[in-house]
């Protein structure tokens, strides 16, 4: 081949590889949709998945959410100081957290915590056949792996950002009170100031999609991982690069739709 | 008949494994298939109970064409399949009781105590006894073999897929699970259809031997049949002779 | 299944919805616990304001909106207020912004206090404790306001320079150096002739004493006029001017009869008196002169300096009348 012509090649194989990926993505959507019915088989793990998709990711979301709290009250107030009442920090605070970096920031590190593991350990029962042992013991991988894993997502993670939501701009206050200048009730005048109940239904619609978008792309790149210890190495990575990319979409697709 | 492949071909990107490959396996007998690794042995069995489709080609089991049944009426046949993986495939993240039990658990109208028990005869014939409560990850290799043994036959299937029954395992262990894939066959009536390249161990199991060469069956025949042979390929690979094999080729 | 497991997903689902329910309505301003009681309101149309926004009486925050109904050509407005607050008896609402960002409130008012608002009418069918409400005029609608007005002041400022363009304004101020000049003149006459004055003094006298009365009651309307905006008071000042250059005539008359060597100097002075009285009807004709008048304040001033003047004369004349008639003996 001409040299020349490679890197035209390679495009074409890219843009190949992805449509093919697409497509098997949307068969893995189809027979969820369809193994969705068969709740005899899911019902009984979405507790344990709700366990680990969501209860136990609390801690790390909570984590993240409390810094961001106390980042963004020092931040604005840096940036309000003199130019405009203080008591705007909590209003940029509250608003922040639960537009905008509640769902997203929790979201993407739940795309590392959750995502992840969830391709590693999918990909490992493919790639040791647990999957296909599944298949001839009559159990459909879908409805027993894929489903609860997603319908956790979809439950857990509005969930666990309603908590980070709350303790994010919990944070702020504490940090307002504590270290600026500014009242407690100045900050809850802040607060309540433009609040909108929808920015809250915002923050949830934002974080069941991105439950979806993370629990189904682990479970996606698991199941089509080949090549045994470095294919799941390569699933988890996948699942982590494209859901964080598919987080962003998303937070801008819902900014342009509902705001 | 109650397996046949019919003229498969199965091919994985650019790589064709399987080029008309057709068998046919009889009711009650144990069938070997023996052939090079890389071969596609596997993956012809992986065909049977609609793991993976052809891209050519019929499947039969029990009277049913694998390809064109609808996924409930393939769980269905899957229940008269038992598959014993190469590695086990057991569920690490279950005791071997459930993993025994799965099985079971999908089968309508046992009780909680019935699988138990049935669980407990599974393990006492591959000789696990005590084992149920451990997890895979705390069994040796031929344990877990055997446990994945317990698990395929629990729901007592009418036909049983072998996938390398005794690969890596020491002499006395391969021994011990040729027994059982004998006994499966004598005392229960099962189908059996053992993929191996361990010669001694299609030899001792067998009551047909077919042989897999360039994605086609090259030899099918009893085993004193096989012994017989004049096939320079088939002879050069029971008898491990790769020079046989180069010459015929 | 583990108990454990299932208490605490349980625990965490909970607690989030818990935290998610609270916080909304903290958010939104509800008080928890405080009885509260349901008030309407009847208005015109509601701006701004929105669900949840706060309701004050004093200054004091006593509730919030709860819901809107379009019943007719008004809007119901539903508050829950603070159950023990007192409103006043002539208790009206009026809606307005909050802040500078847009938010608005509904404030409670004594209907007294805002006589210039115009809150709406309640029907006499209207049950018992709906309030009526005055939503001020949007920011947007008031920029549509000063708009208009604008275009009437340009409308305005075009007409007043249709009436009061710059040739009258030089006009009157020629006129105004023109009545300077003839007063000057006629102290010269006096002087000239000086034989004369005798009877002038004496035939003029009645006509000196009306001149003096005009131009007294002129030179105050013009320390006035700073002050001064409504047309009737211009109406006097020009009134005032006609009566002072009539009476000015009269002397000119009297003395060019006495004289009758001054035909001349009488001539320009008629045509000069001729031409205030024009410029008078043509203040009287034009709309707001006076603004003109004021903002070009070297006429005002150097028509006070005629009168000055011409007031220093008559005085002179009725004071020291043998002056005149000495030099002339001499």
């Amino acid at each position: 081949m001409l040299s020349i012509l490679r890197p035209v090649a390679a495009l074409g194989r890219f843009v190949l590889a992805t449509v093919a990926s697409v497509g098997r993505a949307g068969y893995l959507a189809r027979d969820a949709a369809h193994a969705v019915k068969k709740v005899s088989l899911w019902g009984p793990h979405l507790l344990p998945q709700m366990m680990r998709v969501g209860v136990e990711s609390v801690p790390v979301a909570l984590f993240i959410a409390t810094f961001t709290g106390v980042v963004l009250a020092l931040q604005a107030s840096y940036t309000f100081t003199g130019a405009m009442p203080l008591y705007l920090v909590g209003t940029l605070v509250g608003k922040t957290m639960l537009l905008e970096l509640g769902p997203v920031l929790t979201g993407l590190a739940l795309s590392g915590r959750v995502g992840a593991n969830i391709a590693a350990e999918i990909g490992t029962m493919r790639v040791t056949e647990q999957i296909d042992a599944l298949e001839t013991l009559a159990y459909d991988p879908v409805a027993y792996l894929v489903v609860p894993r997603v319908v956790a997502g979809a439950i857990m993670f509005p969930i666990i950002v309603v908590l980070a939501d709350a303790l994010g701009i919990a944070a702020g206050w504490v940090t307002a009170q504590a270290l600026l200048d500014m009242s407690s009730f100045e900050f809850v005048k802040g607060l309540q100031f433009l609040f909108d109940p929808f920015d809250l239904q915002f923050s949830i619609i934002k974080s069941i999609s991105f439950g979806l978008t993370v629990t189904s792309l682990g479970c996606f790149f698991g199941f089509h991982t080949t090549g045994g210890a470095a294919g799941v190495g390569r699933a988890t990575t996948q699942t982590v690069v494209v859901s964080s990319m598919v987080i962003l979409l998303l937070d801008a697709f819902w900014g342009v739709i509902l705001l | 008949m109650s397996i046949e492949l019919l003229d498969i071909h199965k091919g994985f990107g650019p790589k064709e494994v399987l080029k008309g490959f057709t068998l046919s396996i009889r009711d009650g007998e144990t069938l070997s298939v023996i052939g090079g690794s890389g071969t596609g042995k596997s993956v012809a069995l992986k065909h049977i109970v609609g793991l993976l489709r052809p891209d050519a080609g019929e499947v039969w089991v029990d009277g049913q064409n694998v390809n064109q049944l609808e996924q409930e009426e393939l769980y269905q046949l899957r229940r008269k399949v038992g598959y014993v993986f190469q590695f086990a495939a057991l569920f690490d993240s279950m005791t071997i009781e459930d993993n025994v039990a799965m099985g079971l658990r999908r089968v309508l109208g046992l009780t909680e105590s019935t699988i138990k028990e049935r669980v407990a005869d599974c393990l006492h014939l591959v000789d696990l006894d005590g084992y149920g409560v451990r997890y895979p990850s705390e069994l040796s290799g031929g344990q877990r073999k055997r446990a994945g043994f317990a698990r395929a036959i629990a729901t007592e299937p009418k036909y049983l897929l072998y996938d390398e029954p005794t690969t890596g395992l020491d002499p006395v262990t391969t021994t011990v699970i040729d027994q059982l894939i004998v006994r499966m066959a004598e005392q229960l009536g099962v189908t059996g259809l053992v993929i191996t390249h361990d010669m001694t161990s299609a030899f001792r199991v067998s009551d047909r031997v077919a042989m897999l060469y360039d994605g086609q069956i090259r030899f099918d025949g009893t085993p004193d049949e096989l012994r017989a042979t004049t096939d320079p390929i088939v002879k050069g690979f029971i008898e491990g002779r790769p020079d046989l094999m180069e010459s015929a080729s | 299944m583990n108990r454990g497991r299932e208490l605490l997903v349980g625990f965490v689902i909970l607690s989030a919805l818990a935290v998610g329910v609270v916080g909304t309505y903290y958010l939104q301003g509800t008080n928890f616990g405080q009885p509260q009681v349901a008030r309407d309101i009847l208005v015109r149309t509601v701006g701004q304001l929105n669900r949840g926004n706060s309701v004050k009486y004093l200054g004091v925050n006593i509730g919030r909106i709860e819901a809107f109904g379009v019943i007719g050509t008004a809007v119901r407005v539903s508050m829950l207020l603070d159950e023990d607050v007192v409103l006043p008896g002539d208790a009206a609402v009026i809606l307005g912004p909050e802040s500078m960002f847009g938010d608005w409130q509904a404030e409670i008012v004594s209907m007294a206090e805002y006589p210039r608002y115009e809150f709406y009418q309640l029907p006499v069918d209207a049950p018992p404790g709906v309030l009526p409400g005055y939503a001020l005029p949007e920011m947007s609608r008031l920029t549509a306001s000063a708009e208009q007005i604008a275009d009437n002041l340009a409308q305005l400022s075009d007409r007043l320079e249709l009436a009061f363009n710059e040739e009258t304004a030089t006009q009157l101020a020629s006129a105004i150096s023109n009545l300077e000049a003839i007063s000057l003149e006629i102290r010269e006459l006096v002087v000239q002739q000086a034989a004369v004055a005798t009877s002038v003094s004496a035939s003029a006298d009645a006509a000196l004493n009306e001149v003096e009365e005009a131009s007294r009651v002129a030179r105050r309307s013009f320390e006035r006029i700073e002050g001064i905006l409504s047309d009737s008071q211009i109406d006097t000042i020009v009134a005032n001017m006609r009566v002072a250059s009539a009476g000015i005539q009269a002397i000119a008359t009297d003395l060019s009869e006495a004289t009758g060597g001054i035909s001349g100097t009488v001539d320009r002075a008629d045509s000069a008196f001729a031409r205030i009285d024009r410029i008078a009807a043509r203040i009287e004709d034009g709309e707001g002169a006076v603004g003109r008048l004021l903002s070009d304040s070297t006429l005002a001033i150097r028509a006070e300096d005629v009168l000055d003047q011409l007031a220093l004369l008559l005085k002179d004349v009725r004071e020291n009348p043998r002056r005149y008639v000495r030099l002339s003996i001499f």
